[in-house]
């Protein structure tokens, strides 16, 4: 009901007749479907033939007046209760974006604090690199996490990424970030052990800025606009970088079309992320973990997560990043039986017919292409690989933006460099 | 950074971090029908599984109450995107134009 209200309103029609029934928005028992329809009845022809009130012909729009861009004067504690009344928050402390702040934030980029990088949907807010200095500041980032950010809004204000798909699904799709180019290093990204874990700021505070945007600029609410069913921690924050230097493989970006010199962001929009245990560490048993381990419920964009030595094996054996897109996709299968495609496209209809198996047994593709697939090397030594599968809306990509280094870049990276963490010995 | 100053000081004047967005002209409904007696509903699926049971128990439940009434299904082109950005815009808007009501059904 909610995000119907909302979805509405953002499209100008914000007196839309909704009716609740007491079906499950995913029935497919038909007895239900009749009987929730049966007692709504009364409602949808009420809805369909009651005279249009004067609003409902000619809504006004409430004057809210205008936004003020100080938001708030108080106290500490103040503050931060503040905004999470308001809901600007992630249920985590903020830091307040006071104009100090967000001035030294924006010494990470030269474009003009006005300068509007994206509309983020749904609701198309104006994502000004002053709004995302301000969200940053919030989440913690530093200048130097300037640059990504701003790539971070283009990607997410690229239809090619489904934003309003995802960042309002049900299936509680998580922004995954990916980092490449020497910005890596510059803004300290983690892409060795633990990567994907609590503990860097870039990986952290990048995410966590990237989630406030969804919300503050986009205004995705949970439970509002993003329904969610179970909700993802990943929101919070799911960014890494790639191992260049330990890959034996072109880095993704340069896959994506950039440059190896050039720094980058790439976004795609995993609902699990899950970790297996390899059946083996040669290449034989470094492809079995990724084929039988594929989920055939997910369908869609597809990222195999490969440490510096798996990766190694893999290319000594001759293995490139095409060889294993192509493997993954012609051998992570299941029987029919086992593919939602089987069972009335898993949710979904008008599926094509060439994607519908005819029988049981017969052996069923998880992965669309082997384009929806892509390869990230990182992580520290193990014998773990992961899998971060996405959806399969039509025409979803992983979405790359080149990152854009400011003037003064080697001096604001000097500034912050001495910022990691001095872990003592115990 | 927060200077020392703005942290030790009694209070914080803090940026928003709300974002504008360019105002959404408002538009009405579409005026009703007083009866569905012979008239063209038309049932729009965002072809999910769900739509089509409830749009099913919809059409039946509402040609048995108006026998005269007919219906016209429409699923739409891609999934959780609106059909006007899509490239089954034109066709939409024509099968809007053909019927005299309309119930869309959100399933997941």
């Amino acid at each position: 009901m909610t995000d119907g209200r909302s979805a509405a309103s953002n499209k100008g029609m914000p007196l839309v007749r909704i009716v609740t029934d007491q079906v499950p928005c995913e029935c497919n028992v038909k007895e239900d479907a009749d009987a929730g329809i049966r007692a709504a009845m009364p409602d949808i022809i009420e809805a369909l033939t009651k005279p249009l009130s004067a609003e409902e012909q000619a809504p006004k729009k409430k004057d809210r007046g205008t936004p003020s861009r100080i938001a708030f004067k108080g106290q500490m504690d103040e503050f931060d209760r503040f905004f999470y009344k308001r809901g600007w928050g992630d249920g985590l402390p903020l830091r307040p974006p006071t104009e100090a702040a967000v001035r030294e934030m924006l010494t990470g980029t030269d474009l003009p604090p006005e300068h509007v990088v994206g509309k983020i949907v749904p609701r198309n807010g104006k994502a000004s690199v002053e709004k995302i200095a301000v969200n940053a500041v919030m989440a913690g980032a530093l200048p130097t996490h300037m640059p990504i950010l701003i790539a971070c809004a283009e990607a997410l204000a690229d239809p090619r990424a489904h934003l309003g798909a995802y960042g309002t699904s049900t299936g509680s799709w998580m922004p995954f970030w990916i980092v490449n180019g020497p910005v890596r290093n510059d803004a300290r990204v983690n892409c060795g052990s633990g990567a994907m874990s609590p503990g860097d700021i870039a990986n952290a505070a990048i995410g966590r800025t990237m989630g406030l945007i969804v919300k503050n600029v986009g205004g995705a609410r949970k439970a509002i606009e993003d329904m969610g069913v179970y909700g993802n921690p990943g929101k919070y924050s799911c960014v890494a970088g790639e191992n260049e230097e330990m890959s034996p493989w072109e880095p993704l970006h340069v896959e994506q079309g950039l440059a190896r010199d050039e720094s980058a962001v790439t976004l795609f929009f995993p609902n699990c992320y899950s970790q297996i245990w390899q059946y083996g560490s040669d290449d034989k048993g470094i492809l079995a973990t990724l084929i039988y381990n594929l989920p055939p419920g997910r369908s869609g964009l597809t990222c195999l997560l490969m440490t510096p030595t798996q990766a190694k094996t893999l290319a000594q054996k001759g293995w490139t990043k095409p060889m294993i897109r192509k493997y993954v996709y012609e051998y992570g299968r299941v029987p029919a039986y086992r593919h939602p495609s089987f069972h009335d496209g898993g949710g979904w209809t008008g599926r094509n017919p060439e994607t519908i198996p005819p029988n049981a047994m017969d052996s069923a593709a998880i992965v669309p292409s082997p384009d929806h697939i892509r390869i990230l090397v990182l992580g520290g030594p193990g014998a773990f690989m992961g899998l971060a599968c996405g959806g399969g809306l039509p025409g979803g990509q992983f979405v790359t933006k080149k990152i854009n280094l400011p003037s003064g870049w080697s001096k604001l990276v000097a500034k912050y460099k001495s910022l990691v963490p001095a872990y003592e010995r115990y | 950074m927060n200077t020392n100053a703005e942290i030790r000081g009694t209070e914080y004047e803090v940026l928003s971090p709300w974002a504008d967005a360019d105002p959404v002209p408002l538009r009405g409904i579409t005026p009703r029908p007083a009866d569905l007696a012979g008239k063209k509903v038309g049932l729009f699926s965002n072809r999910k599984r769900a739509a089509l049971l409830t749009l099913g128990a919809v059409e039946r439940e509402l040609l048995e109450r108006f026998p005269t009434a007919q219906t016209s299904w429409y699923e739409c082109s891609t999934i959780n995107t609106p059909e006007m950005l899509t490239e089954g815009k034109a066709k939409f808007e024509a099968w809007v134009a053909s019927v005299d009501a309309v119930v869309l059904s959100v399933a997941d």
